[in-house]
């Protein structure tokens, strides 16, 4: 490693064969991380992880110069897949099936999201039976297959609490008319088949004879090796995945470790969260402060939380069209009181760490991947845009 | 007297102490941006009877001995905003009736409608009200402030111009559309046509009657006026007194004779492009502002032959063109293509935070427009289409006393706007906005709602006995 950089140090020109050096950006401030600046610094790639990061070079000639540079962003909770057919609802409990046979290489809303500077997404199975199953953790650009693009993180266990899984369903009486002819049909029938499976599973370890298929999976979630990530808006359902959590500590069955995705109203009770440990994907930011479910999400929602000391992930849910991408919500986070470097953490490392991913991306550092958000102004600020996206060393979006 | 209560009688207080009109005033301000000049720092404004006097450093312009004076060395002060064309804040912005130019704004607006608190709290202090675009040809707007309780206190401009709509309304084709949009024209010129034919026919028969009887015939003088403007012209309409034609009608006369702005709503090129020739068969191209789509961007050079007063950009700043088949898009920058185009641009806005003016104008800067163009983009540029650019947009002696006081930048995202003077007098304060306080940070003003319930752990004495 330290021979190439000494090598492309010596040969800045991109032309030369045998640099090791495929892509040069150079930006004016690199944010390698939070709290951490570089200036004039030379980032170089090759074979889509970055080589080097040189304080204080002048741009050479082939390189890309932008103002300012970050690490590509992470939204842990994208949505890209709204297709009924990417969550098995046989039954509404899933536990062994993952969305990554459900996902399409080649949707072109890889690109589109690739080009908002989301460079890692997670993608769930949607919500529509209480646990869907697991999820995944891809790069939105670069290989063509979507193995090569697949990142090995922790498992992620998804699923809901709320309307949502329950909305589609209607109770099956008399002779059941269609497919969501089900149950359950209501907020407290989707918490029931929460504490039922997981009561199962965790009864099934003492009597094995009660053993069901995908408890295995259940039982590393209560054991922690599986992490648990449920949708809750609003303050009730947010506190119903924490007593689920406390219940099942309390029975002897283990520890979930939990995360809450799109908890608008995580800021009503930060308290529950603080006790079991959890941490919170927010949803986009409203600008009337209504959000899903009838929730309510003010301006400050992340700053308070992380005056909780609960780690926070923003996520633009995957949108690509202005205001809702994930860039944009960084920019509002910190309208709401966060700083700089909390709100690129936000959509950086904290996100990159909840997945379990943070060796491979949220930060610009030798080893890393190459996945860069250029910028033409300080990243975040509404006077700035995303001019160009470097994602797996691929240039996907070419700076202007 | 709890201590809140008390905080709020002195601010209302000092609200209606601020400043009365014929009172003279003064803000000093950290840095003054009048957008009539270079940014002044340590600035002073210096107003009386709701209009500005003198602006310029402090220390250089003289301030009245009597003149109150309000300090706020750490902000920002900058023109209120003005919004060039905007349907909010009325009951129910759009008719059924397809062609109602004989209604006026004036009985639908609000004053108590939250659009104007939005206004307030997001430094808008002028906004030109139109009807929607679900109309074709919609009643008279107006020019209003966002400060006082009747419309007639909000009043700036009354029959500030017309809403006119190009894209088709909910249900309509588009054929109908333009049918309606052509006929209405043609109804008002052939209703004239008959009054006219009718005079004529008077006077022929008078003038037969004295003949046939041996008198004199006097000829009548023209009760009425040529007609004006440069589209089609009706020979003769001066005999027709206007007095008698149907009130209805006349404004629609006051359109083709060029005397009313019209907003021209077009969502899609073509729009734009059958927009402009009926303005210009009609007489009323140099009094239009176009209200375009985000795709109407391909027709910028038309839109520039055609002479129109000017364009306000869509909410969509950037224009996305999907290929079917390629997986790339095609993004073009609103802003910075008619900046190069060379067509001057107003923005327009939704709501207070995420789509408000100054976020707007901000979102231009980083589509790649000048800062000074997308400043201008939201003071003094509305402020020329609709007709007021001598009296606001600016901060400059002679204007009104428009002024919003920001805690820093006006494009910057952490800046909030702290305060706004509506001609000489104060209309917002933002410690004492608690709509906003429950936006921003959750917390319900006093009195509004239960208090959440005390929610305590219910089995925490369990667990500490499990942990043990």
């Amino acid at each position: 490693m330290i021979l190439t950089t000494l090598m492309a140090a010596a040969a800045p020109a991109l032309a030369g064969g045998g640099t090791g050096v495929s892509l040069m950006v150079h930006a004016e401030y690199l944010h390698v991380g939070p709290g951490e600046v570089v200036r004039n610094a030379l980032v170089q790639v090759d074979e889509g992880q970055i080589v080097a990061v040189l304080p204080g070079r002048s741009a050479p000639d082939g390189a890309l110069s932008v103002h300012s540079a970050m690490a590509g962003m992470v939204d842990a909770s994208a949505r890209t897949t709204g297709d009924p057919s990417a969550v098995e609802q046989s039954k509404e409990i899933i536990t062994q099936l993952s969305v990554q046979d459900a996902l399409d290489p080649f949707d072109p809303a890889w690109g589109r999201l690739a080009r908002t500077g989301v460079t890692t997404a997670l993608i769930a199975p949607p919500d529509l039976n209480v646990i869907g199953g697991l999820t995944v953790v891809v790069k939105t650009a670069g290989a063509p297959r979507l193995e090569g693009r697949v990142l090995e993180g922790k498992p992620i266990l998804r699923g809901a609490i709320g309307d949502q899984p329950s909305a589609r369903n209607s109770p099956a009486f008399g002779r059941p008319r269609n497919y969501f002819a089900r149950r359950p049909t209501t907020r407290m029938g989707v918490e029931w088949e929460w504490r039922k499976a997981f009561f199962d599973a965790g009864q099934a370890e003492r009597f094995p004879e009660a053993d069901f298929e995908g408890a295995d999976v259940l039982r590393a979630c209560l054991k922690g090796d599986v992490r648990v990530m449920i949708q809750a808006w609003t303050t009730a359902d947010i506190r119903t995945a924490c007593y689920l959590d406390e219940e099942m500590q309390r029975e002897g069955y283990g520890d979930l470790d939990l995360v809450i995705d799109a908890g608008a109203e995580a800021w009503k009770e930060p308290a529950f969260l603080q006790r079991t440990g959890t941490s919170v994907v927010l949803p986009p930011f409203p600008a009337s402060g209504r959000s899903g479910e009838r929730s309510f999400m003010p301006w400050n929602t992340a700053r308070v939380l992380l005056d909780k000391g609960i780690p926070v992930a923003l996520s633009g849910h995957g949108g690509t069209s202005p205001k809702t991408r994930l860039g944009d919500q960084a920019g509002f986070a910190m309208r709401g009181g966060l700083t700089f470097d909390e709100a690129l953490a936000a959509v950086t490392t904290t996100p990159a760490a909840l997945l379990g991913v943070e060796q491979r991306v949220g930060r610009v550092a030798a080893g890393m991947d190459a996945d860069l958000v250029l910028w033409n102004g300080r990243p975040f600020e509404a006077t700035s845009a995303i001019v160009g996206v470097v994602a797996s060393g691929d240039v996907v979006l070419q700076p202007r | 007297m709890k201590p809140h209560l008390l905080h709020r009688l002195t601010a209302v207080l000092a609200l209606t102490a601020a400043a009365h009109a014929g009172d003279s005033y003064a803000v000093k301000a950290g840095t003054v941006m009048t957008m009539g000049g270079d940014p002044i720092e340590n600035g002073v404004i210096v107003m009386q009877d709701g209009r500005i006097t003198a602006v310029g450093k402090d220390g250089e312009v003289e301030i009245p001995w009597d003149a109150e004076v309000f300090e706020a060395p750490d902000l920002v002060a900058f023109p209120g905003m003005v919004e060039a064309c905007i349907s909010g804040g009325m009951d129910r912005p759009n008719e059924s009736v397809d062609v109602t130019p004989f209604l006026d704004v004036n009985d639908s607006i609000d004053p108590v409608n939250f659009f104007y608190e939005d206004m307030r709290r997001a430094g808008v202090t002028t906004i030109n009200v139109q009807q929607g675009d679900e109309t074709v040809i919609a009643g008279r707007g107006m020019v209003v402030k966002p400060s006082g309780m009747t419309v007639e206190a909000m009043m700036v401009r009354p029959q500030s111009g017309m809403k006119i709509s190009v894209a088709p309304k909910r249900g309509k084709s588009r054929a109908v559309q333009l049918m309606i949009l052509r006929n209405a024209f043609a109804d008002l010129r052939r209703t004239l046509e008959g009054m006219v034919q009718e005079k004529q026919d008077e006077v022929a028969k008078a003038r037969r009657e004295a003949l046939a009887q041996g008198r004199d015939f006097e000829e009548p003088k023209p009760a009425g006026r040529a007609m004006e403007g440069s589209g089609w012209k009706l020979e003769g309409l001066e005999w027709v007194d206007r007095s008698t034609i149907d009130a209805k009608l006349l404004p629609l006369l006051d359109v083709v004779e060029g005397r009313l702005p019209i907003y021209l709503n077009c969502e899609t090129p073509m729009d734009v492009l059958h927009g402009l020739a009926i303005a210009k068969e009609n007489g009323f191209l140099a009094q239009t502002v176009l209200m375009i789509g985000a795709s109407c961007w391909k027709v910028s050079d038309q839109i520039k032959e055609a002479g129109v007063r000017g364009v306000v950009l869509p909410l969509q700043l950037e224009h996305t063109e999907r290929a079917p088949f390629a997986e790339e898009d095609t993004v073009t920058l609103l802003p910075e293509h008619f900046a190069e185009k060379g067509i001057p641009f107003a923005l327009r806005s939704a709501n207070s935070t995420t789509e408000s003016l100054w976020y707007q104008a901000a979102r231009c800067v980083a589509l790649g427009v000048d800062r000074q163009q997308a400043l201008e983009a939201i003071t003094t540029m509305p402020a020329d289409l609709i007709g007021l650019g001598s009296d606001v947009g600016s901060l400059e002696p002679g204007h009104h006393a428009n002024i919003v006081l920001l805690s820093g930048d006006p494009l910057s995202l952490q800046s909030t706007v702290q305060y706004v003077f509506v001609e000489g007098r104060m209309i917002y304060d933002r410690s004492q906005d608690t709509r906003l306080q429950h936006l921003l940070e959750g917390v319900e003003p006093e009195g509004v709602s239960a208090d959440e319930p005390v929610v305590t752990d219910i089995h925490e004495e369990e667990r500490k006995a499990g942990g043990e």
